[in-house]
């Protein structure tokens, strides 16, 4: 039943339908859109076993034992005392995976960051403005393109290769070429991001509410930022995702080059390449490390493909 | 077209089973006997691991693609090189799997056997003081060559080819990649087709082991020398359809393959073998993986993790000695090298506190045996001398004596306010990196800090005009294999001369070694043709570098070849690996 | 459009020439070429020393770049090692169409050096990428029709798991499974490596049977990557008003899905394939490496490890010719797929 008030100036207020929910915010809408997608909550929670199994597990086993040589216990299978086996110098494998997995971690997180950085304000800037600063920024994307990876990578292994000297954070040790590596990954994997984002901007920018926003005298950052922006995050956020997973496992193909981590630090990619020449004769050295690494690509994966099923509010299937 | 992605996941889980399978099916074969090389090798050694319950076909069986072929049909052999010749024209080239098919198709004036003693191929006996071959002074060398030499297109090959070849090599028109020991000729002539005379300016002891490694067609090559005016771009060097040895050249696809067709006019004989077919295959997993399954029937550059699945396979393993020995050079450099290795005393006591007998044992499966000098397994080295023993009390011992001692309690000694903390590089071979991990932690036992760098082979082996690490003092202790001119020991490149500096960039010297005695002594060494007198000369180098550890030895590192057994008469040789390949035959 | 095309190129040659001096100073100081020419030893110093000379790499870095880009016949250079430079140079350098010859494989010219590979890398990766293609259309459009039902979930894990390999490993396991270990259980298998068996010779059905691995290996590997962004795009585009409005409509669902859906799906689509597209040149690295095709993708890698600086920026300046065309003809295809897009 529904009874209307004349206001003086027209407008007619309709009350509540009781059958109607509260309005809910984005982030409590988010959430709810995500919890459908089930294989993104299987993903948060083996990310979270395995961030747990790796930095947790410093807390048991020491980086010393990580380190600790035996050749005479050399490609031993998991056993007690050894659960995942030895490598090929005698170490115990699981303590490997644990610091390795530290590294390969920090990789593949601090590459997307400077990827996606680098990427969003060069692509948002280059599709909004256009004209000039559109050609010059994506001919320097381009340039980028064109150099390949792995010749940066040798370069810049030449140029720093000896001099980066190890670095202590927070009581851990590791080689310098970690820095390089992350350097080289995020440099050259930020033009694909760049170009989404500008053919998104370049899409976006005609139309109606964006439209609307410069009619009514938004400023340019705030029409970037608050309107077009939001409405790319769904590739932002695939491409954010992929690439933490493109980081780490661009770690293990450059580690198959021979470019990677420099021993004795290990990471789940130099494990792999170490364990190439067994893969028949002792199945322990790859299975755990590439175990690790293909749970944790997958689960970063699921969990991206959940936070933009769940922000994008048209994402739905016919 | 929905079932698509069921068969996907399917296929997927099939692929996971057999893989599973495939992990149980293999129990790891146990090692070989270890052999040990106290000469250099010999013949075939078969290393068969006892038999693994497992289902093998044997290779041999296996005609890939094809119904099984009839025995009537052609005799082909495929090797696996993992690296593709860069160019084949002997001159241009030092890479070693370009010049071990000279035998093939190219041939030396002699080459040798496989006990590594010189045998005459083109020359009728080997030239001697007895046989007149060399002079009394030791200054001239004259060849006889035997009558019914044949380049494969029926011309006679005479002395004018051996010439033809030493003018091409001097001539500064051609980039070749080496002039010595051409360059110490002083004349060479020939006054009949069949000898050669050559008058070298001082005595050249090392003849035997450095000259006439592969000749030149003059008749195909003079032309194109003339017209081109360098040899640089000649087609014969991608395509050497001219050639001396028992095999022809057929054809070379680039990155794919390369044939050797039998030489029907090779005027020692028709060879058994009717082809000779070269894959390159850059992969060593795939290298294996493809012995393993018959593509191919010899390999070489076998890691040693892999020998005892390749034996388990059915191949045959046979070592080589060819005169390679890895081991720590240091810098002794008192300005850029770090102060304690400069002290002979620290030296050993890295000597001593280096287990390199259990390195060998388990890193190496036994294969082979540490190196006590450069010179290991030729007759050269004084016998008295073993490697280091492994005593890290002994080394803790020096070190003291030396005033290194850890005063602050960080496990790493010092002196005048100067850790023990120095820089050990090498390149990225897999053994390499393993052997730092073992010895960084077996030097931290007895207080010696080191860090770890690894370069790949073209920065790491940069002279020093070109910032290399070894050679611009980066590296204090810094790890390789090299060989001198084996089988002959001559080498000069630790003179004093040769250190690099920015007048000298391509010094070779990188170490630094400049001790006057022993310079005096390799300077000696090459001009002694008395075999007794070079002997003695190199007891005393080989001595000297031992006790003053100049050179500190890890392993001899001979060369293995994996062989399928259906390949018989095989024999392999240190310096020119297939000798007798012309006797080569398929079961 | 017309004249935002010869704009886009004018802009190209300024770029263009830019990268190729940025590789090539990169490629000067990689390292020594010199290094290994010993072989298996250390380069003799009086051979460095000649050779450096006869090769004209003891001249400083932006001469041997000036002989690279417009030759060396009009200089001399001093081979003899007296001091005077007495023979003339013969090359003509780039822009008059001479690449020079390659270092490594000595004298031979580098159009001769990669053209013979060119055409092996271009069967795989083109028969590779159509493999691809098809396939994750198939599955992204599969996937986003069907999201969250349990073969989505499936086909999710199955293309993530196969991505997440790190490819050289996927490559090896793939060989033992269907090359060495079908072949010692007596089932029919592939061939290990090379484009084909010697005793039968190179016929197209053996170089396609020697194809079916690597190119099984490269599909693999790229399913997830592509059919993640075709499933994202079309979700996108099948959840506009527009769709909404066709099924109100009654349209048949094929044509929702194909003309409303995908038309507009493909934008995004041609971008990643356009921009991949150049890269075949380039060959794949490790795909190549391990089954040992001889392909273009070795020879970067070969020819990168000796320092054959020739070679190395024949290859890259042909990348970057082929990348900067190619990102011209997808902003040609933006603008002729979305015709809102305007190029000022």
């Amino acid at each position: 039943m529904e009874t209307t008030a004349e206001k003086p100036n027209g407008i007619v207020q309709l009350p509540l339908d009781e059958l109607e929910t509260p309005p809910l915010s984005l982030g409590q809408l988010t959430w709810r859109r995500f919890r459908r997608h089930r294989m993104a909550i299987f993903g948060g929670v083996s990310l979270i076993l395995i961030f747990l199994y790796s930095f947790g597990g410093a807390l048991f086993i020491s980086e010393a034992e990580a380190n600790f040589t035996a050749t005479g216990d050399r490609l031993q299978p998991p056993s007690r005392e050894h659960p995942m086996g030895t490598d090929t110098i005698g170490r115990d494998i699981m303590a490997r995976t644990i610091y390795g997995g530290q590294i390969s971690i920090l990789i593949g997180i601090t590459a997307m960051i400077v990827e996606v950085l680098l990427g969003v304000t060069i692509g948002s800037m280059a599709g909004f403005f256009g004209g000039k600063l559109d050609s010059l920024l994506m001919r320097m994307t381009e340039a980028i393109i064109v150099i390949p990876q792995i010749f940066l990578l040798l370069v810049m292994a030449k140029f720093f290769g000896g001099s980066i000297p190890n670095i202590t954070i927070l009581g851990r040790t590791f080689s310098g070429s970690v820095v390089i590596i992350i350097v080289i990954i995020g440099i050259t994997s930020w033009p694909y991001l760049a170009r989404i984002v500008r053919a998104e901007f370049l899409s976006l920018k005609e139309n109606e509410f964006v439209l609307a926003a410069r009619a009514t005298g938004t400023s340019k950052r705030e029409i970037i930022f608050r309107h077009i922006l939001p409405n790319s995050m769904a590739p932002i956020i695939v491409a954010a995702t992929l690439g933490v997973a493109n980081a780490i496992a661009a770690e293990a193909y450059i580690s198959f080059l021979g470019l990677g981590v420099r021993p004795p630090t290990a990471t789940w990619g130099n494990m792999m390449e170490s364990a190439y020449n067994y893969i028949e004769s002792a199945w322990w050295l790859w299975l755990f490390p590439g175990f690790l690494i293909s749970m944790t690509v997958l689960s970063i994966n699921f969990l991206g493909d959940g936070l933009r099923d769940a922000l994008d509010p048209h994402s739905r299937a016919a | 077209m929905f079932q698509k992605p069921f068969v996907r996941s399917l296929l997927f889980m099939l692929i996971a089973a057999s893989f599973v399978l495939a992990g149980c099916a293999q129990p790891a074969a146990p090692t070989a006997a270890p052999v040990e090389p106290t000469q250099p090798p010999a013949a075939v050694e078969p290393t068969q691991a006892p038999a693994v319950a497992e289902p093998t076909q044997p290779p041999v069986v296996a005609e890939p693609t094809q119904p099984p072929a009839a025995p009537a049909e052609k005799k082909v052999t495929t090797f696996i090189w993992t690296q593709e010749f860069d160019t084949l024209n002997p001159l241009y080239t030092n890479m070693w799997f370009s010049t071990i098919t000279h035998q093939w198709w190219n041939c030396w004036a002699w080459d040798f056997d496989e006990k590594n003693a010189p045998r005459p191929v083109l020359v009728k006996e080997i030239p001697s003081v007895e046989n007149g071959g060399i002079s009394e002074d030791g200054k001239t060398i004259t060849l006889k060559l035997r009558e019914d030499l044949v380049w494969s297109d029926g011309t006679p090959l005479t002395a004018d080819d051996f010439i033809f070849t030493y003018e091409m090599t001097m001539s500064p028109k051609n980039a070749v990649a080496a002039t010595s020991p051409y360059d110490k000729i002083e004349k060479i002539e020939a006054p009949d087709p069949q000898t050669l005379v050559m008058t070298f300016k001082d005595p050249y002891a090392p003849w035997v082991g450095t000259l006439w490694h592969g000749l030149l067609p003059k008749h195909i090559l003079q032309p194109v020398f003339d017209s081109d005016g360098t040899l640089d771009k000649a087609e014969w060097s991608r395509a050497p359809t001219v050639g001396c040895g028992p095999f022809v050249f057929a054809e070379w696809e680039s990155g794919s393959f390369a044939r050797f067709v039998a030489n029907e006019k090779y005027w020692a004989g028709r060879p058994k073998l009717d082809e000779i077919f070269v894959r390159f295959v850059p992969d060593d997993a795939s290298q294996i993986a493809a012995l393993k399954a018959g593509d191919g029937d010899l390999g070489t550059f076998i890691a040693y993790p892999d020998m005892p699945d390749l034996e388990a396979a059915g191949l045959t393993l046979v070592k080589t000695f060819s005169g390679y020995n890895e081991g720590y050079y240091f810098l002794l450099d008192p300005a850029k090298g770090h102060p304690a290795i400069q002290d002979v005393k620290v030296r050993q006591a890295i000597a001593y506190a280096t287990n390199r007998q259990k390195l060998t044992e388990d890193l190496l499966l036994g294969k082979t045996v540490p190196a006590a000098t450069m010179w290991d397994a030729t007759p050269y080295i004084d016998p008295s001398i073993t490697p280091y023993p492994y005593d890290p009390e002994k080394a803790k011992a020096l070190l003291d004596e030396a005033g290194w001692v850890d005063t602050n309690g960080d496990g790493v000694r010092e002196k005048d306010g100067t850790d023990l903390s120095f820089i050990y590089g090498t390149t990225t071979r897999e053994i390499r990196k393993d052997t730092q991990a073992v010895v960084q932690q077996e030097l931290a036992a007895v207080g010696i800090k080191v860090e770890l760098q690894n370069f790949d082979s073209d920065i790491y082996f940069a002279g020093y005009g070109e910032g290399g690490p070894a050679a611009t003092g980066q590296l204090d202790m810094f790890e390789y294999s090299t060989v001198p001119q084996f089988p002959d020991p001559d080498t000069f490149d630790f003179l004093c001369a040769e250190i690099p500096s920015d007048e000298k960039p391509s010094g070779t010297n990188w170490e630094g070694w400049c001790d006057p005695e022993l310079d005096a002594l390799f300077q000696k060494q090459a001009t002694e043709v008395d075999f007794a007198a070079r002997q003695q000369t190199f007891y005393q180098i080989s001595k000297m570098i031992y006790d003053k550890v100049y050179w500190l030895g890890l392993w001899q590192d001979p060369d293995f070849y994996a062989v399928n057994p259906k390949l018989l008469n095989i024999k392999f040789s240190g310096v020119t690996p297939f000798f007798n390949i012309a006797e080569w035959d398929l079961k | 459009m017309t004249r935002y095309i010869i704009r886009r190129l004018l802009q190209a040659i300024p770029l263009l020439f830019i990268i190729s001096m940025i590789l090539f100073v990169l490629m000067q100081n990689m390292g020594d070429p010199l290094a290994t020419m010993g072989g298996r030893t250390v380069t003799k110093s009086a051979d460095r020393e000649r050779l450096s000379r006869q090769l004209g790499l003891d001249k400083p870095i932006y001469v041997q770049y000036l002989y690279w880009l417009i030759g060396n016949d009009w200089a001399k250079a001093d081979l003899d090692g007296d001091g005077i430079p007495e023979t003339p140079g013969t090359r003509k350098g780039v822009l008059r169409g001479d690449f020079g010859t390659s270092l490594l494989n000595r004298g031979v010219p580098v159009t001769k050096v990669i053209g013979d590979r060119l055409p092996n890398t271009l069967l795989l990766m083109v028969t590779a990428e159509l493999v691809i293609i098809v396939g994750s259309m198939l599955i992204g459009i599969y996937s986003a029709l069907n999201q969250y039902s349990t073969a989505d979930n499936i086909i999710s894990t199955a293309t993530f798991f196969l991505y997440s390999l790190p490819i050289f490993f996927f490559a090896l396991v793939v060989m033992y499974i269907f090359a060495v270990n079908f072949k010692r259980w007596g089932l029919p298998y592939l061939p290990t490596v090379g484009m084909f068996e010697p005793q039968v010779g190179k016929t197209p059905a053996q170089v396609a049977w020697h194809m079916v691995l690597p190119v099984a290996t490269l599909s693999f590997v790229y399913f997830a990557a592509y059919s993640r962004y075709i499933r994202s795009t079309m979700l996108e585009a099948m959840g506009k008003d527009y769709i909404r409005t066709a099924k109100a409509k009654g349209l048949p669902r094929p044509e929702i899905i194909y003309i409303h859906g995908l038309k507009n799906a493909a934008l995004p689509i041609v971008t990643v394939v356009a921009l991949d597209l150049p890269f075949l040149l380039g060959g794949a690295l490790v795909t190549e490496r391990i089954f040992a095709w001889p392909g273009t993708g070795r020879l970067f890698l070969d020819h990168l490890a000796r320092n054959d600086t020739a070679v190395v920026m024949g290859l890259l300046m042909m990348i970057a010719v082929a990348v900067v065309l190619f990102q011209i003809v997808a902003d040609v295809l933006y603008a002729w797929l979305d015709p809102r897009i305007r190029y000022k």
